[in-house]
């Protein structure tokens, strides 16, 4: 089992390439960008890992490969997700990491915590995992859709759902991003929000696709961050920021003490 | 800029920004002249050019329809960004509302990327003032890298300091994104030729994949290799992001904007919910929404019925009848007579009828739509009727513009630019040239419903409802299903009406009204004239007397009408309005004649519009289903009014 984390890479670019159809060994050794290594590969294909088909140049997960990969990009995805969107930190090999060490557990309860989110920061989909079909254990989550809301209330925003470049850049020029106070005003006949002082007519697939912290969870300062877009959308500096409930759960807090 | 002769060099200054920031008021301030202004995205929706001299500068100024970033996401951005890479203004003014700096500088870390000099005017620091927020515009200034003019524009303080900034300004500090982002951004911008203006920034919306940029760049270059070469490049270096180069990008631009704002802005206190607010909240409340609805239509149509109904009397008394009176006695009976002041002359059914019919009706509800306008009340129509509109297909987006279809159907069918989808715009085009009556079109028919009562205006306007629900879903069901496009509307803030700034809007929108039709309304006197000495109208009668008598149960005397219409719907109404007072309708008639007027021939400006959105074929296709319809629909309103009057 030398080279694991190596191997890895591997797999995960694999099932990257196999959701965008490209499954040829030219484009796994662009992808590994010169890091390419034919004796590992030589490896995935005794492991039972990955098939390989040198003369057609095609190279595939195997079915025991899918698996393991699945389990590696849910991770590394909901790692981001956690990373990058819940903390609003910006540690780039924080993912990278996470995906190796964490055991099924671990990923379920976060994967929970966050509200079983169904993509990545980045908009590719999250692989679910059994926590998500027993989905009853929303009440454990510390994420919930915008739409779960009551009138009136308001909550930050963990992460948006965005199935497609064109809905981030247009939800996003009106500052409905990660960290970002939000305002629940309507729901019927449509949902209108607060954000940064706007008020926003949504859709209501666009309004579910919002996720935000749960407000006992949440360490917002409500009166002061809403209202207005001159206003301090975001934690200002580190310390305890709006991520701290969230870290306090996970039992991430111990450093700060 | 600095031409030691000045008048030969003319400054090409553009002003963009967000939907509904005041660009039209600065063009206002910064020209003199005058180009609409409203509380709502749209409101400009082709660009305004006017000249001026700043500071002994020959000057051409911009007005551009509004938009959120030089990445676009609907045609009318597309349009606005090509303008500004085709012309390469010698200034940039970004209009800035204070009250939405986060989302503005979206753009304006877009704009910066241009290199062009750029000035930001910060509009309506007065309202942040208000709230206890506190913006240094001195430290936005220095952290931006260009000049920040505060400004209330409405009432034109900053103007001269605007002006003043620019003639001094300078190119901006680009944003830094993470050294990965920037890497691969040059790499891109390496496979555009270096003549090619703003390389750095195609390269980067190309990368955002823009959905019309490639398009354009294809044309411009009439087709050279190194287009679809740096589009391969594109998807090739944003491809090693997995995906993730748009959220890398959009990550850095959140930082900066973030940083920005934490220095910039300060809060002194906390804001309390105003009045302005809550009423706000209640427009779109479902069940309250509805009732201030009802209320604002009710409230429009007693002030028609009872204050512009009894000044068109009045000034029809006071100053026609003995004009006509005098001129009577003094021309003697003859075809003189008849030219100038009979049914159809120029005098009676031309001038008269303009002034003293149709502009006091107008004067009063324009009066009334504009405060409506000017508080930014538009907009939260759409929350309201969306789901109504969901069921014809309409994904949301395109309410917007068939609610500015109650202001000007002309107007509103150039904002179809903003969809997305071909299938929503050919419906929203088809939907606004149909049943919605325009602000003019509106003030007059309440005015003639007035005459029977309010029920008589519920009837009709429940049929125009049913009408255009009805023709709505028909498209849904015809037309090819697309994609759902998702629905995201910024709503306007309620501001209080201020009354200098919505007189002079009402005296800009009846001068218009007045420049536009006088004449159509002389010459159109003057041709039913023509045609009926020459036998021509006696002889159109009589064909279509079966269609008009026998089906739509109305007086022959509609032709008349109807052919006006085809001129200027005004015209129409002024003659409906004549033949009520004269006892020639009846009750079911008049509501007959209006659904049909209402419906009947869109405008030409509004078929000029269609014309330009949808070619020639489409455009005159539709205009004939229309007028089917119309007399379809309403010759079974009146067998069902008979019938249901038995």
């Amino acid at each position: 089992m030398g080279h694991r984390k190596e191997k890895d890479e591997y797999l995960e670019n694999l099932w990257y390439m196999r959701e965008h159809q490209t499954e040829v060994l030219t484009e796994l050794q662009a992808k590994m960008n010169g890091q390419y290594v034919q004796e590992r590969m030589d490896e995935l294909v005794s492991e039972g890992l990955v098939d390989l088909d040198l003369a057609g140049g095609k190279v595939r997960l195997s079915v025991e490969g899918e698996k393991h990969a699945r389990r590696l990009v849910r991770a590394h995805r909901l790692a981001e997700r956690l990373i990058h969107d819940a903390f609003g930190d910006n540690f780039e090999s924080g993912a990278c990491e996470f995906e190796h060490i964490m055991n099924l557990e671990i990923i379920d309860s976060i994967c929970t915590v966050l509200g079983h989110p169904k993509e990545c920061p980045h908009g590719l989909p999250i692989p679910p995992g059994d926590c998500c079909t027993r989905s009853a254990e929303m009440a454990h989550s510390a994420v919930i859709p915008l739409t779960k809301l009551k009138i009136g209330e308001e909550a930050r925003i963990a992460y948006v759902n965005c199935a497609n470049d064109e809905r981030l850049h247009k939800i996003d020029t009106l500052q409905i991003r990660p960290g970002s106070v939000i305002k629940l005003q309507q729901t019927y006949p449509t949902y209108v929000v607060e954000c940064e002082g706007t008020h926003v007519a949504l859709g209501e697939e666009l309004a579910s696709s919002i996720s935000v912290w749960r407000s006992s969870d949440s360490s917002v300062d409500a009166s002061a961050a809403s209202s207005a877009g001159v206003g301090y959308g975001r934690r200002q500096g580190k310390g305890r920021g709006w991520g701290h409930g969230l870290r306090r759960r996970l039992g991430l807090c111990r450093k700060e003490n | 800029m600095k031409s030691a002769q000045p008048q030969k060099v003319s400054t090409k200054i553009f002003i963009v920004g967000l939907p509904n920031t005041g660009k039209s008021q600065v063009y206002n301030n910064l020209t003199g002249g005058y180009n609409l202004v409203g509380n709502y995205p749209f409101t400009t929706v082709e660009p305004i050019r006017g000249r001026c001299r700043i500071r002994n500068h020959d000057c051409e100024v911009v007005d551009t329809p509004g938009l959120h970033s030089l990445l676009a996401h609907s045609e009318d951005e597309a349009e606005v960004r090509r303008l500004i890479f085709r012309e390469k203004p010698d200034v940039i003014v970004q209009c800035i509302d204070a009250n939405r700096l986060k989302q503005s500088l979206v753009l304006t870390a877009d704009l910066i990327d241009l290199g062009l000099p750029l000035v930001i005017s910060l509009n309506a620091v007065d309202e942040t003032t208000r709230q206890g927020i506190y913006i240094d515009s001195k430290e936005l200034s220095r952290m931006l890298g260009v000049t920040v003019v505060e400004s209330v524009a409405t009432q034109g303080i900053g103007s001269r300091e605007l002006a003043e900034a620019i003639f001094r300004a300078g190119t901006g500090k680009p944003l830094k994104c993470q050294p990965r982002v920037t890497g691969a951004i040059e790499e891109v911008t390496g496979g555009i030729p270096d003549t090619t203006p703003f390389r750095r920034l195609i390269a980067r919306l190309l990368m955002l994949k823009d959905p019309y940029l490639f398009n354009d760049l294809q044309k411009d270059s009439d087709g050279s290799a190194w287009v679809s070469g740096v589009q391969d490049l594109s998807a090739q270096v944003t491809g090693r992001f997995n995906g993730g180069f748009a959220w890398d990008v959009n990550r850095s631009r959140s930082g900066w904007i973030d940083e920005m704002t934490g220095k910039v802005v300060r809060r002194h206190q906390v804001a309390l919910k105003g009045l302005s607010q809550t009423f706000a909240d209640a427009t779109r409340h479902p069940l309250f929404g509805v009732f201030i609805l009802m209320g604002i239509l009710l409230g429009m149509y007693y002030l028609v019925v009872n204050v512009a109904n009894n000044l068109a009397g009045w000034m029809d008394a006071a100053l026609w009848v003995p004009v006509h009176a005098r001129l009577d006695t003094w021309i003697g009976p003859g075809i003189v007579n008849e030219f100038l002041i009979g049914d159809y002359g120029i005098l009676s059914l031309g001038i008269a009828n303009a002034f003293l019919t149709v502009l006091p009706i107008l004067s009063v509800f324009f009066l009334a739509f504009n405060v409506l306008e000017d508080i930014g009340y538009i907009p939260n129509l759409c929350v309201l009727t969306r789901r109504i509109f969901e069921k014809v297909g309409l994904s949301g987006s395109a309410v917007m513009p068939l609610v500015l279809g109650f202001g000007c159907k002309t107007m509103a069918t150039l904002t179809t630019k903003s969809l997305r989808s071909q299938r929503e715009r050919y419906i929203a085009i088809y939907l606004i040239a149909f049943a919605i009556p325009c602000a003019a079109q509106m003030g007059l028919n309440m005015s003639i419903l007035g005459h029977i009562g309010v029920q008589a205006f519920a009837i009709a306007f429940g049929v125009l409802a049913g009408t255009e629900i009805a023709a709505g879903m028909i498209l849904n069901q015809i037309l090819a299903k697309e994609a759902c496009v998702d629905y995201i509307q910024e709503l306007p803030r309620m501001r209080m009406p201020d009354a200098a700034a919505i007189l002079k809007k009402t005296y800009f929108r009846l001068k218009s009204f007045l420049d536009e039709s006088v004449m159509v309304f002389v010459y159109a006197a003057a041709g039913l004239f023509v045609a009926d000495k020459i036998g021509l109208l006696g002889g159109l009668k009589v064909v279509v007397q079966p269609v008009i008598v026998g089906f739509l149960g109305l007086p022959l005397e509609m032709v008349d009408a109807l052919i006006l219409c085809m001129a200027r719907h005004e015209a129409a109404a002024a003659l409906i309005i004549d033949l009520v007072g004269s006892g020639k309708l009846n009750n079911i008639q008049c509501i007959v004649a209006v659904t049909l007027t209402t419906m009947f021939v869109p405008c030409m400006a509004n078929i000029a519009a269609m014309i330009k959105e949808l070619g020639l074929k489409s455009a005159l296709l539709m205009t004939l289903y229309i007028n089917m319809s119309a007399f379809l629909i309403a010759g079974t309103l009146n067998w069902v009014l008979i019938w249901g009057r038995l």
